[in-house]
């Protein structure tokens, strides 16, 4: 009693929240007991001030919400709520009264009267009006609260209820309470008699159709326009009482609304109308169809046409939910709508046409009586017009449109299969009965050339219509486009293309009609010889044939086919090749063979089809053997000597070593170094081609052939593509390693062989550094000294330092506590005028991507490895190319930070923009071209990335306007041909100026403009046409760029 | 714009997925063929003067006044074939077709020819813009109008003909592509 007291007195006097929760806490304990309480608020409960009987309900008020509601029983509820009840009355007390009332919702021991009670009190004594939102929040809570646990109490005051109600939130605007008021008038809707109310409670929930409120920024509740939208139409659409009032409101707001107010009515109305019932989107279906064809027919954009075609769709279905009327008798709005449409579809080619097909593929996904009745009318319609001989010039619009009902019914198809599981019995394809017209007139279409496209697609559409075609028709579709794609290549619609499109998709489901139809057709276009060199027609034609074959060969048994028929072909070629004349045609045929199976096997790889791997035994053997016999036999070894064909032997090696299982990888790894250190070739290059016996394979060995040499490119292939727990049979590693690097830089005899050598030990380097540690970096530290230091040539210690680069990357990737003591040593090089920018653009180039060190290839990568390399190196390039004690070593500093940049991802120099920026510019400067188009792509990536984020984030722009000045007159200079020879160069500046428009703000280039406008109508005339492009669409930007 | 649209329902023709340029002739006649990860910006020696194809890719994808949402290419308005480029006599000559004899548009799509031309040619062209003959019932009135050099650029001081030029022109940097690639 006394702590009550006490707490009491010491509220009154400063009120704060510790008094009411001890109070709370010691009713809870047993402590203090509810009777204290009331009594020791006694005297200001019935204070003659005001303010102090405020003061007092308050408190009371305020214990009860944070008492547990289990301590009140009956007879302390009911007095409390008299007592609240009771003070409604008093203006001074209303509020803390409707608190308690709160409170007394929630408590277990009210009963039904006590909820009618509290209600007619409300309604009798609240005036909404006269109360703020947070007080007017009070009272929506309590209505919440009832009607969440006094429900049926509410529900038996019936109509007393909803009009007090009703009249009680009417004007409500606050989007807090709104939010409460929609949930309370849904339940009201669904579960209250609402019959006789029906207009009262449409007034009071569609007043606030549509929704137009837009939060406040930085608004502190969170409440957006969306979750208002949702809760409204959740009361909209929760009876079906407010169908024939809402319906015409509805077609009000889509005729008159703006384009948000029209998607929202659209989707509105497509919840709401399966709600209505078929009774009143019948009666309305006409009123609502003129409207919606009018969103259809004359869009105001794409996405309320979307949505338009979408309740278009709910509306039929919500007419015909009840799908037993027979076909022949549909009536009302489908057949309507349907012979509008093809009326319509009488002038095919002319824009409403588009519309109209659109209307009438919505139509295919309603229900299964209204798509066979659309069906039954458009197909026979568009078979006639096509059959028509003076529309013969629309044949290919007729098509198009005929495509878009074949993939509409094929869709709708699917989604039933989909959705239904699929034990039920498979329905037959809508378009079953009339398979044989449409697939007459389509291949009748096929060879007309205006038409030939859109029979295509409409052919795709119709293939993959599952249980449609029957297999001979499959067939027969084959034959007829193989005509298509023998026809001639250059086509510029993109016929053969889709043609090719089209059989690969047949080749997923029956792969047998054209691997004995369609690939022999092509491979006949492959002649066994390679065409002269003169004969360029030729050579087109077997090109054709094999971009053909790319594009159709990635399924398993059509690549079998190609991989078979390529390498006889090669072979073929190969032990030809040397005799002719002139050799080169056949090595480039050979070439282009190569990369068709390469450019396949890389689509393959991507998809990770399970089939690859069997290829070390179908492909890479024979690989081995066909250019193993060239680099032996063929003395001027034309086939390797290019290294072009190599290369993508080598490619097509690694494709098919990095799919094999560690085990594979292993026995093939012995053989391959028996064959390339010991020259026993036998196992590795088994083939058709007899291997001579007088000669052997030995291409580290001194003085081999160029191309032998080449070969090292396939062994560096395998090699790097495997698996880290390999050790390769080599004895000694370091030894192997130390002889390669030597090797690379003495003995190679060309790029592809030094870069394969490199390649080689950056992949055992970064897989295999911990068997090697110990003893790999005194083998470095002497390579240094011998190779890179300065008694050596130039050249030679430049190619030194490309060795020294791979090294370091293959460290750097794995984050290897060497990796930036050995990248460290390049700095050392930085005053040495011989190879001082060789040294500065490998510190850049280490941070670099390659295709070498990547996943594919099983190499260990650390993530965000070029993040902290970024982090250690930028720092110290951007204090050395800022010093000016040294002018070659600051160039050098500034080459570094310039390669570096290219290499790395924007996030990690991002921060720096503002440092960097005054560098770039300086780097711009510099006269190579190779380094300005760097600093110009950087520049670039950066300012794109600030148009694609909005005005709203752009991090540099302040940073480019600052240089906006010199960096406009630095671009153009760079864009122009007489300036500057570089066409890349060139054209990156140009986009760079083309882009400057939207980072920068109008103020602070508007003196430029003129200027810019003047030099690019001059660049207009580049010579090249990539650069012009670039130049137009830099000069548009300039010229809409005003303030 | 007026009420009453002047072809509510054009024909459209149908422009093909994508169009590229033919291979140049170095190209068809190079003995290898080239490998993907070479940038295809072609070699850098050898001038590939302004033809008639490029020309017509910088005025297929301006969109049609009436119809905001199609070019002028899908609708025939211009068409490869009715644009001539004469190098040496420094002259372009762009022909169009209106949809319809008695379409009121048709000055203003010549002038937004004319306007992105007026942007993205060398100064050296002198360009002919002229409507098809026998296609518009005051075909001469409309040559006249797009040839005066004084007539467009007056009309080009009037703010709501730019306006209206401008959102024309908005798409026209597409050059032949759809407007989402």
């Amino acid at each position: 009693m006394e702590a009550a007291e006490r707490l009491v007195r010491t509220w009154v006097a400063s009120p704060r929240d510790k008094e009411v929760e001890d109070t709370a806490s010691g009713i809870a304990s047993g402590e203090i007991k509810l009777l204290h309480v009331v009594k020791a608020l006694g005297e200001y409960l019935i204070s003659e001030e005001g303010d102090l009987r405020n003061k007092g309900v308050d408190f009371l008020a305020a214990v009860l919400s944070k008492c547990p509601p289990q301590f009140f029983n009956r007879q302390s509820t009911k007095v409390l709520l008299g007592f609240f009840t009771s003070k409604l009355d008093d203006t001074e007390t209303v509020i803390p009264a409707l608190r308690g009332l709160l409170a007394l919702t929630a408590v277990p021991s009210l009963i039904e009267a006590d909820a009618v009670e509290i209600c007619t009190s409300v309604f009798a004594h609240v005036k909404m009006q006269a109360l703020v939102q947070a007080q007017r929040f009070i009272v929506f809570s309590i209505f919440d609260s009832l009607i969440a646990k006094q429900r049926d109490a509410l529900r038996n005051m019936g109509d007393t209820f909803l009009s007090a109600y009703i009249a009680l939130v009417d004007g409500e605007k606050d989007p807090r309470n709104l939010m409460v008021a929609f949930a309370i008038a849904r339940v009201v809707a669904i579960e209250f008699d609402i019959s006789r109310k029906v207009e009262d409670l449409f007034n009071i929930t569609f007043c606030y159709f549509p929704i137009t409120f837009r939060p406040p920024p930085d608004d502190p509740y969170g409440i957006t326009a969306d979750d208002l939208r949702n809760a409204l139409r959740s009361c909209l659409d929760a009876s079906p009482l407010f169908g024939s009032p809402a319906i015409p409101l509805f077609i009000d707001k889509l005729n008159a609304g703006s384009p948000v107010t029209k998607r929202d009515t659209l989707q509105t109305l497509a919840i709401c109308l399966p709600v209505y019932g078929p009774g009143i989107a019948r009666t309305m279906a006409r009123k609502l169809w003129s409207s919606l064809k009018l969103e259809i027919f004359q869009p105001t954009d794409a996405v309320t046409e979307e949505e338009a075609l979408k309740t278009t769709q709910v509306l039929i279905k919500t007419i015909y939910a009840d799908d037993s009327t027979p076909d022949a008798e549909i009536e009302g709005l489908a057949k309507d709508a349907c012979e509008e449409c093809i009326l319509i579809l009488k002038e095919p080619e002319k824009s409403q046409a588009k519309p109209a097909i659109k209307v009438l593929s919505a139509f295919m996904s309603t229900t299964p009586s209204i798509s066979r009745y659309t069906l039954s009318h458009a197909i026979p319609h568009l078979i006639k017009l096509f059959l028509n001989p003076d529309e013969l010039p629309n044949r290919g619009a007729v098509l198009t449109l005929l495509f878009s009902l074949i993939a509409a019914a094929r869709d709708s198809t699917l989604k039933a299969a989909s959705s239904t599981s699929s034990a039920s019995p498979e329905e037959a394809p809508f378009l079953l009965p009339y398979k044989d017209e449409v697939l007459g007139a389509l291949i009748t279409g096929l060879k007309t050339p205006s038409s030939t496209l859109a029979a295509i697609e409409g052919l795709s559409a119709l293939v993959t219509t599952p249980g449609l075609l029957e297999d001979e028709e499959v067939g027969f579709v084959v034959q007829n486009v193989n005509d298509v794609i023998s026809g001639p290549r250059e086509d510029a619609s993109g016929v053969i293309d889709a043609a090719l499109d089209l059989l690969t998709a047949i080749s997923a489901t029956a792969p047998t009609h054209v691997s004995e139809s369609t690939l022999p057709l092509l491979f006949s276009a492959l002649p066994d010889r390679a065409p002269a060199r003169e004969d360029a027609a030729a050579r087109e034609k077997y090109r054709a044939a094999l971009s053909s074959l790319t594009r159709l060969c990635s399924q398993a048994v059509l690549f079998e086919t190609l991989v078979v028929r390529l390498l006889t072909r090669l072979s073929l070629l190969c032990s030809s090749g040397a005799s002719s004349d002139d050799p080169e045609p056949a090595a480039a045929y050979a070439h282009a063979l190569l990369t068709t199976l390469a450019n396949v096997l890389v689509k393959k790889a991507e998809r990770g089809d399970v089939d690859v791997p069997k290829y070390i035994e179908r492909l890479v053997p024979r690989l081995f053997n066909l250019l193993f016999f060239s680099a032996l036999v063929d003395r001027e070894g034309l086939f390797v000597a290019t290294g072009r064909i190599v290369t993508v032997a080598a490619r097509l090696v690694n494709l098919v070593i990095q799919t094999l299982p560690e085990a594979r990888q292993k026995v093939f790894v012995d053989t391959l170094v028996a064959a390339y250190l010991k020259g026993e070739v036998g196992q590795l290059a088994a083939g058709d081609l007899k291997l001579p016996m007088d000669d052997r394979i030995a291409p580290f060995e001194p003085g081999a052939t160029e191309s032998q040499g080449n070969l090292v490119a396939m062994f560096s292939q395998a090699i790097v593509a495997l698996r880290k727990e390999i050790t390769i049979s080599v004895g000694d590693q370091v030894e192997f390693l130390r002889k390669l690097l030597y090797w690379s830089v003495h003995e190679a005899k060309n790029a592809l062989q030094r870069e394969s050598a490199w390649h080689i030990i950056a992949a055992v380097v970064n897989k295999r550094a911990q068997d090697l540690d110990s003893l790999l970096f005194p083998q470095l530290a002497e390579f240094w000294q011998s190779e890179i230091q300065p008694p050596n040539s130039a050249d030679s210690r430049r190619l030194a330092i490309g060795a020294w680069t791979w090294v370091s990357k293959a460290l750097l990737v794995r984050s290897h506590p060497q990796a930036l003591p050995t990248i460290d040593r390049l700095f050392e090089l930085f005053d040495d005028d011989d190879v001082n920018w060789d040294a500065a653009r490998a510190v850049g180039l280490i941070g670099a991507t390659d295709k070498i060190l990547t996943k594919k290839n099983h190499v260990v990568i650390k993530i965000l490895y070029a993040q902290r390399y970024a982090n250690s190196v930028l720092p110290k390039l951007v204090e050395g190319a800022q010093s000016r004690v040294d002018p070659r070593r600051q160039t050098a500093y500034l080459v570094a930070l310039t390669s570096l940049i290219k290499s790395i991802p924007k996030s990690a120099y991002e921060h720096e923009m503002p440092t960097l920026m005054p560098l770039l510019l300086r780097g711009l400067d510099l006269p190579d071209t190779e380094i300005r188009a760097n600093v110009i792509d950087t520049l670039l990536a950066a300012a794109q990335s600030d148009v694609s984020a909005g005005p709203k984030d752009i991090k540099d722009g302040s940073i480019v306007a600052e240089h906006a000045t010199s960096l406009t007159a630095v671009m153009l200079k760079n864009s122009s041909v007489a300036t500057m020879a570089d066409m890349k160069v060139r054209i990156a500046a140009l986009r760079y100026l083309a882009v400057l428009p939207r980072v920068v703000r109008y103020d602070v280039l508007h003196p430029q403009r003129s200027v810019v406008l003047k030099t690019l109508s001059i660049i207009l005339d580049d010579p090249k046409r990539v650069v012009r492009k670039e130049a137009v669409d830099a000069r548009t930007n300039w010229y809409t760029y005003n303030g | 714009m007026s009420a009453e649209a002047f072809n509510p329902n054009p024909t459209i023709v149908n422009t093909g997925s994508s169009w590229t340029r033919r291979k140049s002739a170095s190209e068809r006649h190079s003995l290898w063929i080239t490998d993907e990860d070479e940038d295809d910006y072609g070699s850098d020696d050898g001038e590939e003067p302004i033809d008639g194809d490029e020309v017509f890719d910088l005025i297929r994808s301006i969109s049609d006044p009436e119809h905001r949402s199609m070019t002028l290419e899908q609708l025939a308005v211009v068409s490869a074939p009715q644009v001539t480029v004469t190098n040496h006599k420094n002259h372009v000559f762009v022909e169009f077709t209106p949809t319809v004899p008695h379409c009121g548009m048709s000055t203003l799509i010549g002038l937004s020819i004319r306007v992105r031309l007026l942007r993205s040619l060398p100064t050296r062209f002198k360009v002919d813009i002229k409507v098809k003959p026998g296609s518009h019932q005051s075909e001469n009135a409309v040559n006249k109008q797009l040839n005066d050099k004084e007539r467009v650029a007056a009309a080009l001081e009037n703010p709501a003909l730019v306006e209206v030029l401008e959102t024309c022109l908005e798409g026209a940097g597409r050059r032949g592509q759809p407007a989402d690639a």
